[in-house]
C-alpha cells in the first residue's frame, strides 16, 4: 500500500546481497565487447564474501573487520562517497571533505555489515556483462534467495590500473548511488544548503549505529 | 441503466483526467539546461504538503498496517498467502491487457492474455501462478504507464494519502484504472462493495507483508527516509515505464577531471 513491493525487494536485495557460488553464464554476444576481467572479479569477490560469511564461528569483531576488508577490496568507497555528494563536494572545505568521507565509510559499514553477518545461504550467478559508458563494465547477476523470487543486481565495475573496483550497484533498476545522492542532496537542502547539516546528520546516524 | 451510469462515471473521470493533465502540462517545465546535477533534481514543488502526508502515512503504517502485516505473516501460512496474492493479482490481468493494447504493445497484450488464461484455467481460478512457474513473468501495466507512452510527463511528485508515492500523471492513471477495474465494476453492479473493501485491505496487507524487513532496514539506515523513498519510487517507475533498464548516470573520472 504505502510502497510498492518491488521497490523494497530492490533494497532488500542490496542489503541482503550475500552472493554465492554458481555457474558462470556470460552471454557470448555481449561478452565480446565487455571486459571479461570484470565478471571474473565479481565472481571472485562474491565467492570470497560467501566463504567469509558462511563461517558463523567467527567472533563478531573479527567478522566486522573481514567485512571492511572485503568492502575496500571490492568497492571504490572514496569515489562513491565523492560521487554521492555531487555538486556539494566542490562547495565543501577540505576538512569537511575529509570528515564526510570518514563518516560515509562508517555509514556503509553500519548499514550493510549486519546483513552480511546474517548470511543465510543466498547464492548468485553471473548472467552477463556489457560495456557501460566509456570506461566501465556492467556485470549482471542474479541473487537467489532461500525464499522469495530471485533479485537482479547489476554491478558497475571500473578498471583502474590493474585493479577492478565497483563504483555503483543497481538493484532491480534502482541505483544505490543515485538514491544516496538524492537523499544527501535533500538533507543539505533541508539544512539551508549547508554541508555541515549533512555531516551532523551523518554523525548522529553513525553514532547511533555504533 | 447500469451501463449508462457506468459510462457517465467514465466520462466524468475522463474529464477530470483531461483537466489534471492540462494542469500538469502547465506545471512541468523543461529541465534546467546545462546544470549537471539536473539529472538528479527531483520535481517536488509540493514537498511541504507531501512530507506532511508522508508522515501521516508513516503513522498509519506504524499503528495499523505494519502490525497487521506482521500478524498476517505469523498467522497465515506461506501457501495460503501465496494463494491470496495470486488471486488478487490475477483479477488485475484484464487491466494489464487493456493497458498493453492502449500502449500499442501487442506482444505485451498477448503475454498478459496468455498469463490470465493460464492462471484462470490451469491455476484454478487464479489461486496458483502457473504462468510464472512456466517462465512467463508478470509485468503489470497501468494507465499511468500508458499515459507515459503517450508522451505525458510525470508532473510533480505526489504522496497520496494511504496510497503512498506517486506523481500527477500516475495519480490520474490510478483513477482511470480504478474506474475501469472489472472487479470494481462487478462489485458496484452487484452491490458487493464489501468485497471491494475486503480486497483493498487484503491487497494492502499482502503487499506490506512482503517487505517487512526491508522497510525496517531502510528506515533505520536512511538519513531522510522521505527523500530515499522518493528517489526509489522515481527510479523504479522510470524503469517500469520504459520496460527496460534505464541508462545509468554519468560517472566522471575525478582524478583527471578539472575542479569546477
Amino acid at each position: 500500500m504505502m510502497l510498492t513491493r518491488r521497490l523494497f525487494v530492490a533494497c532488500a536485495a542490496l542489503l541482503a546481497v550475500s552472493s554465492g557460488v554458481g555457474p558462470s553464464l556470460i552471454s557470448p554476444a555481449r561478452a565480446q565487447s565487455a571486459d571479461p576481467g570484470a565478471s571474473a572479479f565479481i565472481q571472485k569477490l562474491g565467492n570470497d564474501a560467501i566463504g567469509t560469511f558462511s563461517n558463523k564461528s567467527l567472533p563478531k569483531e573479527q567478522a566486522l573487520q573481514q567485512f571492511r576488508t572485503l568492502l575496500h577490496k571490492g568497492f571504490d568507497v572514496p569515489y562513491i562517497g565523492r560521487w554521492v555528494l555531487g555538486r556539494y563536494w566542490n562547495q565543501a572545505t577540505e576538512a569537511q571533505q575529509t570528515e564526510y568521507q570518514k563518516l560515509f565509510e562508517q555509514l556503509i559499514v553500519g548499514t550493510y555489515a549486519e546483513r552480511f553477518l546474517e548470511y543465510s545461504g543466498e547464492t548468485f550467478k553471473i548472467a552477463g556483462s556489457q560495456p557501460e559508458g566509456e570506461t566501465d563494465t556492467m556485470v549482471t547477476t542474479q541473487i537467489v534467495r532461500p525464499s522469495g523470487p530471485p533479485v537482479n543486481v547489476n554491478w558497475r565495475v571500473r578498471k583502474k590500473d590493474a585493479d577492478y573496483k565497483i563504483i555503483d550497484v543497481v538493484v532491480e533498476n534502482v541505483s544505490m548511488g543515485v538514491t544516496q545522492r538524492q537523499e544527501f542532496a535533500s538533507v543539505v537542502q533541508q539544512n539551508g544548503g549547508k554541508i555541515d547539516g549533512l555531516i551532523q546528520a551523518l554523525r548522529q546516524k553513525v553514532g547511533k549505529a555504533g | 441503466m447500469k451501463l449508462a451510469s457506468l459510462s457517465r462515471s467514465i466520462l466524468r473521470s475522463a474529464a477530470v483526467a483531461a483537466f489534471a493533465l492540462s494542469v500538469s502540462a502547465c506545471a512541468t517545465k523543461p529541465g534546467d539546461t546545462g546544470a549537471k546535477d539536473a539529472a538528479y533534481e527531483v520535481n517536488d514543488p509540493l514537498e511541504v504538503p507531501n512530507r506532511f502526508v508522508f508522515a501521516a502515512n508513516e503513522a498509519i503504517d506504524t499503528i495499523a498496517l505494519r502490525p497487521a502485516a506482521e500478524v498476517y505473516t505469523v498467522v497465515v501460512p506461506d501457501p495460503i498467502r501465496d494463494v491470496i496474492h495470486n488471486f488478487i493479482d490475477n483479477l488485475m490481468a484484464p487491466l494489464y491487457i487493456a493497458n498493453n493494447l492502449l500502449q500499442g504493445n501487442f506482444e505485451g497484450a498477448q503475454i498478459a492474455t496468455g498469463r490470465f488464461l493460464t492462471n484462470t484455467i490451469l491455476g484454478a481460478g487464479g489461486i496458483a501462478d502457473v504462468a510464472t512457474q512456466a517462465g512467463i513473468p508478470n509485468r503489470p501495466e497501468d494507465f499511468g504507464q500508458t499515459l507515459a507512452v503517450w508522451g505525458v510527463d510525470n508532473g510533480p511528485y505526489l504522496v497520496l494519502p494511504l496510497l503512498g508515492p506517486s506523481n500527477l500523471r500516475d495519480t490520474v492513471g490510478y483513477g482511470v484504472d480504478t474506474v475501469a477495474d472489472p472487479v470494481r465494476v462487478w462489485g458496484y453492479a452487484t452491490h458487493h462493495k464489501g468485497a471491494l473493501t475486503g480486497r483493498a485491505a487484503a491487497n494492502a496487507v499482502d503487499r506490506r507483508s512482503h517487505v517487512l524487513k526491508e522497510v525496517d532496514d531502510l528506515r533505520r539506515s536512511s538519513l531522510d527516509f522521505y527523500a530515499t523513498v522518493r528517489s526509489l519510487h522515481q527510479q523504479q517507475r522510470k524503469a517500469e515505464v520504459e520496460n527496460k533498464p534505464v541508462s545509468g548516470p554519468e560517472f566522471p573520472d575525478f582524478t583527471s577531471a578539472p575542479k569546477q
